[in-house]
C-alpha cells in the first residue's frame, strides 16, 4: 500500500489471475480428448466440491458509488457500508433466473444468523439495467424475491457500469435488438466486504447456493475467512 | 454456470449432467446401424421430464425442463405455450446474458436440457400469480414432433434441482 502504482498494479495481476482461472474452467468443461489433461483439470479437483467461496489475496476497493436507493433518496456506497460487513451484487429485475435465484439465496442465509447479525449485514443489489429498473420497481422487487431490508440501487448506467469495473465486473450497457426485447446482463460474481478493512476480499459465482451463504455468512459477519 | 460442468464431472454426478455439459452428435451412432429395421429411429422419440418453475418474482417467471430424444432423428423445440401468459419465449443464456432464440436443437439420441444458469423457457406479463406448489400446464411445440402438454410444479425461487 505504499504508492498507487503498486496497488493497483497488484490488483491487475489478481483480476488477470482470476480471469485466467476463470478461462481454465471454462476450457476444462467440454475438454474431452486431448492434451489438456495436465494442469487445469487437477486443479479443479483439488478444490473441495462445498467450497463456493473465492478469497481474495488483493482484496478490492470498495467502488465510489453514489446512486439512489429504494425510496428514491441519495445512498453513497462507501459511507453507508463503511465498517459494515456488506454483499453487492448486480443484476436486473427482468431477469427470471440467476438474479432473482442469487438474492433468494442470501435473503435464506441472512435469516439463519441471529437478529443482531441480521442487523450488521448489508445486502446491496445494483441494478444493470437502471432504465427499466426505477426506486419502485426495484424495492417491490427485492422484497418479494429477497428481503425488504436489502438495499436496490439505480442511477445513471455509466455511474454503475464505473462501479462493477472497480469490482472487476464487466457489464455492458442494456441492449435493445431488432425484434424490441432489450438484452441485459447480470454480475457474475458477489463480492463480500470485510467490516474490519471495508476490503471486497471474497468472491462467490452464481452457483453459490443458499447453504453456502448460510455456512459463510458467519464469519464474513466478523471479517474472517470462510 | 461455467464452474458447474468441470464440477459435476469431477464429484461424478449422472452422466445425464455430463451430457448436457458436452453432448455432441457422437451418440447418434449408437442406433443408427438398426434405422432400416426400425421406423421410428427415423423419426425424433420426445420425453419431457423434470420440469419446473421457480416462484415467480414479479410478472415474469422461467421454466426449465429436460426433453429427451430416444429417436434416431434430430427435432427442435420451437415454441411454447400456455393459459398463463400470451409472451412466451425461449432464451440462451451465455456470459450473463440472456437472449431469445428462435428454437433449441434436441439431438438424435441426445437431450435438450433447460436448466438453471442457462437455457430456459421465459414467460412474461404473467395473467396470474402461481403459488408455490401449484401446477403450471404448457404446451411444447416442435418442429417435427407432435406438441407435447406438460404440468411444471412451482418450486421455492432459488429451487435446483442440481445443487440437491
Amino acid at each position: 500500500m505504499r504508492t498507487k502504482t503498486v496497488t493497483s498494479r497488484k490488483k491487475t495481476v489478481a483480476s488477470a489471475a482470476a480471469l485466467v482461472a476463470a478461462l481454465a474452467l471454462t476450457l476444462t468443461a467440454c475438454g474431452g480428448g486431448s492434451d489438456d489433461s495436465t494442469k487445469p483439470i487437477a486443479d479443479v479437483s483439488a478444490q473441495p466440491k462445498t467450497q463456493a467461496a473465492t478469497v481474495l489475496d488483493t482484496p478490492f476497493k470498495k467502488p465510489n458509488l453514489v446512486l439512489k436507493d429504494t425510496k428514491g433518496e441519495s445512498y453513497d456506497f462507501r459511507e453507508a457500508t463503511k465498517g459494515k460487513p456488506t454483499l453487492i451484487y448486480f443484476g436486473y429485475t427482468n431477469c427470471p433466473d440467476v438474479c432473482p435465484t442469487t438474492i433468494s439465496n442470501i435473503a435464506i442465509a441472512r435469516k439463519s444468523l441471529p437478529k443482531a447479525d441480521q442487523d450488521k449485514l448489508q445486502v446491496v443489489f445494483v441494478t444493470t439495467d437502471p432504465e427499466r429498473d426505477t426506486s419502485a420497481e426495484l424495492g417491490k422487487w427485492l422484497a418479494s424475491a429477497g428481503d425488504p431490508s436489502f438495499v436496490g440501487l439505480t442511477g445513471d448506467f455509466p455511474t454503475i457500469q464505473a462501479g462493477a469495473r472497480q469490482l472487476g465486473i464487466g457489464i455492458d450497457a442494456p441492449k435493445k435488438e431488432k425484434d424490441g426485447t432489450v438484452v441485459s446482463m447480470h454480475g457474475a460474481q458477489v463480492i463480500a466486504f470485510s467490516p474490519k478493512t471495508d476490503g471486497g476480499y471474497v468472491l462467490y459465482g452464481e452457483d453459490a447456493s443458499s447453504d453456502d451463504y448460510a455456512k459463510d455468512l458467519p464469519k464474513l459477519i466478523k471479517g474472517e475467512t470462510p | 454456470m461455467n464452474r458447474r460442468a468441470p464440477l459435476a464431472l469431477a464429484a461424478g454426478l449422472t452422466a445425464a449432467l455430463a451430457l448436457a455439459g458436452c453432448s455432441s452428435a457422437s451418440s447418434a451412432s449408437s442406433s443408427s446401424s438398426d434405422s432400416s429395421a426400425n421406423p421410428s429411429a427415423n423419426a425424433p422419440q420426445l420425453k419431457v421430464s423434470g420440469g419446473y418453475m421457480p416462484r415467480p418474482v414479479g410478472d415474469l417467471a422461467a421454466g426449465f425442463l429436460v426433453v429427451t430424444n430416444s429417436g434416431g432423428a434430430a427435432d427442435k423445440l420451437t415454441s411454447v405455450t400456455s393459459d398463463i401468459s400470451d409472451d412466451i419465449t425461449i432464451h440462451s443464456t451465455e456470459n450473463q446474458k440472456m437472449r431469445k432464440v428462435k428454437s433449441f436443437d434436441i439431438p438424435a439420441d441426445g437431450e435438450l436440457n433447460l436448466a438453471r444458469g442457462g437455457n430456459h423457457i421465459m414467460f412474461m406479463g404473467l395473467k396470474q400469480q402461481p403459488e408455490q406448489g401449484q401446477k403450471v400446464g404448457i404446451e411444447l411445440h416442435f418442429e417435427k414432433a407432435d406438441p407435447i402438454k406438460v404440468e411444471l410444479p412451482v418450486k421455492e425461487i432459488n429451487y435446483n434441482p442440481a445443487q440437491r
